[in-house]
């Protein structure tokens, strides 16, 4: 087998940081390689040094045994590699087409781009991914109009578009429901057979198990393990992953029926908006609810009407007064509080120190001047609680790993201790590790009282976590999900809309 | 998500509000000058026009990349300025032509010296181009003092009263302008252009030359400072050292108010140049009416506040009302 690219002794330094010490990752044809770590373990540098985004400082890339170097994205790809970006490589003011395309338009005479050639070809990329849109897509399409599950499909196809020698997929699959991962393994699995490398970043240890031959492990900048998939079990990855013997158990409690004998907390009833269609629910004191269902089905309309934050109609009954609010003010000031599902854009201020992030919505009760002693020590005392990993609280929150940002998004909202916590995909983009840290602090909130509606992407966690789980499907509540029918086969088939089982 | 209608339509047409104010600045001022239409009047005013519009397009095609230009006044002030000591008013028109060809020299060399240290040096396009606007600023009053010089009358002559076919030259430079535009959106550059403006890491990422193209812009947006300084000397046949100065303000508001937006990504040159238009009829009004001056900087003032604001106040009401 000759071997089309190896990364050797990577080195990185992002002004005195240093992302990489020791990446080391191999890519043949024909093969998934998935690169794996923990957030902030490096992958994504290690991914941009081979796609030439950023330029290494120690090391080497060796391209069918020779030494490359890539001054930049352009001369990385004239290699025939091609890379799927976590944040996208999408202009969102500019149509499907003229991204996907774009730098390598078909020209027609006197350097006009051809767009009658774009659009049919655009067309059968389009047509790769038939049936995983919810609304057939049309070429001249803003993509910033598109939800964010078929933006990242159109990012795909913008990089398959090249037909690349290597593919990388980073975090390729995490905005994307279990119908349309299914399709993207198809077609990698088809990319394989012809010839095409594939270097596959994620989160998610199941899809790895599913589609990866090979995998490299990366903690803390340093390659730490390599191998064949099928020599390594999910407890040794994560072994890996953590470096010590911490595995991820978060067995679900079976408290259901002792929660159906507290008091509601909230009711809906016939909530609608342009998505919803009538939503009827209950959440109780303490109750962890989980919402699932496909990508874009109405979940973050739901979260986002209780929160008051988008125009809808219906009834809510919190604790048992009327309540209707139309701005989310109303809805903190009364002890609910939303975690956004786009933590860096919607949760916090990225350049700010954690501890203004913390104290951010509890300000007002800190006095003229600020009382910053006082401050400093609640901060403190929630950074403990939530075994938060930081250099300090005045160091920025942009200094933290995906996981430890979120728990900073939810410790600003537990000091102003609400009763009712939304969360809107918490998880996306967070490791093993803090993530079975995370279902912890959760089932703890909820035991103290608080009622938490938790809206995921991933069926596992769904699952494991929640004490019952309403399935969405357009815009209503397909099936409700209680013991013993918690499974997760139940809740795919609900989320797919499949008629069996309780239709309400 | 549903649009309202209104900013769907500007969505897609983003020099709606620029057609819209045009149409009731022409009403407006049809109503104070029944002559309004009347050839003599039509070409007058575009004569008078010309040197904005040209102004403009340099200006959008730099805000349609993410940037933004302040110096385009000052480049406008320093080929007047150079222009009307290097001619005179007895030199002779070959002399004009050589000094022209030099003027445009200055204006590319202006917008490289911006477009070098906003693209390469990374810096804050609003500073960079500030500081370099009291440079070139401060260049023409060291060039020309005072106001005084200028280009002789014939050449001038050429601008001011020749009318192929009957109409000003301004009625063939814009239409070649947007034509010009037309094609070069069409063509790789000018899809460079929009991914630049509207994500500059996305378009990078995409292996786009960024910087090359944020320093091509600076550079065209040089070029046509430099043309419209030839195009207002031609006009006033005198030089004047700070005749550009309130230029860059009444540049930005018709880029504005002509749909393309200041974050970048989305517009063009045509509503731009609408919107310079309509500035210029604003201006007709304000003179006409016998309202003093200083209220033409206000309603400036208002129409680039209202421009910026409506998107805004579209979505508050639309909040309210639910």
């Amino acid at each position: 087998m000759t071997l089309s690219l190896s990364a050797q002794n990577i080195v990185k330094r992002y002004g005195g940081v240093l992302a990489l010490s020791d990446g080391n990752l191999d890519i043949h044809p024909g093969e998934v390689v998935a690169l794996i770590g923990a957030n902030g373990s490096g992958k994504s540098t290690l991914s941009k040094v081979i796609n030439g985004v950023v330029v290494f400082d120690g090391g080497q890339l060796l391209l069918d045994g020779k030494p490359v170097t890539f001054p930049s994205p352009q001369s990385a790809r004239n290699l025939g590699i091609s890379t799927v970006f976590q944040e996208l490589s999408l202009v969102p003011q500019m149509t499907v087409a003229e991204n996907i395309w774009l730098t390598r338009e078909p020209l027609k005479p006197y350097g006009l781009v051809d767009k009658k050639e774009i659009k049919v070809r655009t067309k059968e990329l389009i047509a790769l991914f038939e049936g995983c849109y919810k609304l057939p897509i049309n070429p001249d399409y803003p993509v910033g109009s598109l939800p964010p599950d078929e933006m990242q499909l159109i990012e795909i196809l913008k990089a398959i578009s090249f037909n690349p020698r290597v593919l990388i997929l980073d975090e390729a699959t995490a905005s994307l429901d279990s119908r349309q991962v299914q399709r993207l393994f198809e077609l990698v699995s088809k990319w394989k057979k012809d010839g095409k490398a594939i270097v596959f970043v994620s989160h998610r240890m199941e899809e790895i198990f599913q589609i990866a031959d090979r995998y490299s492990v990366l903690r803390n900048g340093v390659t730490v393990g390599a191998g064949m998939m099928n020599e390594i079990t999910e407890h040794g990855l994560v072994n890996l992953m953590v470096g010590k013997d911490s595995v991820f158990s978060y067995a679900a409690k079976e408290r259901q029926s002792e929660i159906a004998e507290k008091p509601a907390r909230l009711v809906v009833e016939n909530l609608q908006t342009t998505v919803l269609k009538g939503i009827d629910m209950t959440v109780r004191e303490g109750e962890l609810l989980g919402i699932g269902g496909l990508k874009g089905h109405g979940q973050r309309d739901l979260l986002l009407s209780i929160f008051g934050d988008i125009p809808h109609s219906g009834k809510f009954l919190f604790e048992g007064k009327q309540i209707n609010y139309s701005h989310p003010r109303h809805a903190i000031k009364n002890g609910i509080a939303l975690v956004p599902g786009d933590r860096s854009r919607e949760g916090l201020l990225p350049i700010r120190s954690i501890l203004e992030n913390l104290m951010l919505p509890s300000w007002a009760s800190y006095g003229f001047p600020l009382k910053m002693r006082k401050a400093n020590l609640d901060g403190e005392a929630i950074s403990n609680s939530l075994n938060l990993k930081m250099s300090g609280l005045d160091a920025q929150v942009n200094s933290l790993s995906g996981g430890n940002a979120q728990k900073v998004i939810i410790g600003k909202w537990l000091l102003k201790k609400p009763r009712l916590l939304l969360l809107d995909d918490p998880t996306k983009g967070v490791d093993v590790g803090t993530k079975a840290e995370f279902y912890k602090l959760l089932r703890q909130i909820c035991e103290n009282g608080t009622s938490i509606i938790f809206y995921s992407s991933d069926d596992e966690e769904l699952i494991g976590l929640c004490d019952r789980i309403l399935v969405m499907y357009e815009g209503q509540i397909r099936r409700e999900l209680v013991a013993p029918n918690l499974t997760k086969a139940n809740l795919v088939a609900a989320s797919m809309g499949a008629s069996d089982g309780s239709m309400k | 998500m549903k649009r309202t209608s209104f900013q769907h339509l500007s969505l897609r047409y983003p020099y709606l509000l620029a057609l819209v104010l045009f149409i009731i600045a022409i009403l407006v001022n049809l109503y104070f000058q029944t002559s309004l239409f009347e050839p003599g009047t039509i070409n007058n005013n575009m004569r008078v026009f010309l040197p904005l519009v040209l102004l403009v397009a340099g200006e959008a095609v730099v805000i349609l990349a993410g940037g933004i230009d302040i110096s385009v006044g000052s480049i406008v002030s320093i080929v007047s300025a150079l222009l009307a000591t290097r001619v005179g008013i007895d030199g002779t028109p070959e002399k004009a032509l050589l000094w022209f060809g030099i003027a445009l020299l200055v204006g590319i060399v202006a917008g490289c010296f911006n477009g070098f240290f906003v693209a390469y040096l990374r810096l804050q396009p609003i500073i960079t181009t500030y500081a370099t606007s009291f440079l070139f600023g401060g260049m023409a009053l060291f060039i020309l003092p005072q106001p005084g010089g200028g280009i002789p009358a014939s050449v001038a002559n050429i601008y001011r009263t020749v009318m192929p076919l009957g109409l000003h030259w301004a009625f063939y430079v814009i239409p070649v302008l947007v034509l010009v535009w037309v094609l070069i959106r069409e063509t790789r550059y000018g899809r460079y252009l929009f991914a630049v403006g509207g994500k500059a890491q996305a378009a990078y990422e995409t292996a786009v030359p960024v910087n090359q193209v944020i320093f091509s812009t600076y550079v065209i947006s040089g070029l046509m400072a430099a043309l419209a300084g030839i195009c207002i000397i031609l006009l006033t046949g005198t030089g004047n050292p700070q005749i550009g100065e309130q230029m860059t303000l009444q540049a930005i508001t018709s880029v504005v108010i002509g749909g393309t937006a200041m974050s970048g990504g989305v517009g063009g040159i045509a509503g731009p140049i609408m919107g310079a238009v309509t500035l210029g009829i604003i201006k007709n009004i304000i003179s006409f009416a016998n309202i003093d001056t200083w209220w033409q900087t206000f309603v400036n003032a208002i129409i680039i506040v209202a421009a910026l604001a409506a998107p805004g106040v579209i979505s508050l009401f639309r909040r309210n009302r639910s």
